[in-house]
């Protein structure tokens, strides 16, 4: 199911060292489990599980690379995720406007009514 | 952006009293998110918001909890956890709006967190709320009555 496979895709991008392995693999367009440890305080080990994660989601892709394996970011994977999370924000961006509408009608029919009572 | 958070800010030209009620009280809240609110602008209390779907079997309400309510400053609830769930944020996001006097106005900054913890299907939860985002095609006619009422009690 769908919402299933977003669920994975949204937690494997949640974590936060996910996501600086993330931003450290769009900044320099690959990486493998050694060259993230070296920029990371995490093991290797635990680089690795994290690029699985990544991995399985398809948030990032990888080839053989001597004795380890080169990973590359999935930019249509990742723009998937973050459309998704700026249709929220949308959303939020049309309920603010109607917050802004009805506290500003409610405003100018207090002032008129002010202005009414002072007989102008 | 943290991601997994979604922080807005909007200037709004009325006072933070004003904009305070508009955003914490059930009769405004239905005005500009859900069809139905049922809610106290209390810490702690707890209600629901309800969203009419067609067929109306479809329609969902959600429970959702004040964290806290500052008059005229600081109102936070968290919604999308379960029925009898208490909620935390594991279970639910968390919606904050922090009120600054600014001018004649009102600075309003709207924080919407917890997609991370909560998980994707929230999100997408809150996708399906899109369509009531549709504008003001909807919600003029609406406001047109409302604000007369306002006017007239």
């Amino acid at each position: 199911m769908t919402t299933a496979v977003d669920d994975e895709l949204w937690s494997a991008i949640g974590e936060p060292t996910r996501r600086r392995m993330v931003d450290l693999l769009l900044a320099e367009g690959f990486g493998t489990a050694t060259t993230l440890s070296e920029q990371l305080p995490v093991t290797r080990q635990a680089i690795s599980k994290h690029l699985g994660v990544l991995d399985r989601v398809g948030l990032v892709h990888s080839t053989p690379a001597g004795r380890e394996r080169r990973y590359q970011v999935d930019e249509r994977q990742l723009a998937r995720a973050a459309a998704q999370l700026a249709d929220v924000g949308s959303a939020w961006d049309a309920r603010l406007q109607r917050i802004k509408r009805i506290a500003e009608a409610i405003q100018r029919a207090q002032d008129n009514r002010q202005q009414e009572d002072k007989g102008e | 952006m943290e991601f997994g958070t979604i922080e807005r800010e909007i200037f709004v030209e009325a006072a933070p009293a004003i904009v305070f009620e508009v955003v914490s009280s059930p009769d405004h809240l239905k005005e500009w998110w859900p069809d139905e609110a049922e809610v106290e602008a209390v810490a702690g209390a707890t209600g629901r918001v309800v969203f009419h779907r067609q067929p109306p079997e479809q329609s969902m309400a959600v429970p959702l909890t004040v964290v806290e309510a500052l008059p005229p400053r600081l109102f936070s609830f968290r919604w999308g956890h379960d029925e009898g769930e208490e909620p935390s944020p594991d279970n639910s996001l968390l919606v904050t709006f922090e009120l600054e006097p600014a001018g004649e106005g009102t600075r309003v900054r709207m924080t919407e967190s917890g997609f991370r913890e909560r998980g994707w299907e929230v999100a997408v939860l809150e996708e399906i709320y899109l369509d009531h985002s549709e504008g003001w095609d909807y919600f003029v006619p609406r406001l047109g009555e409302y604000v007369a009422r306002l006017v007239s009690s």
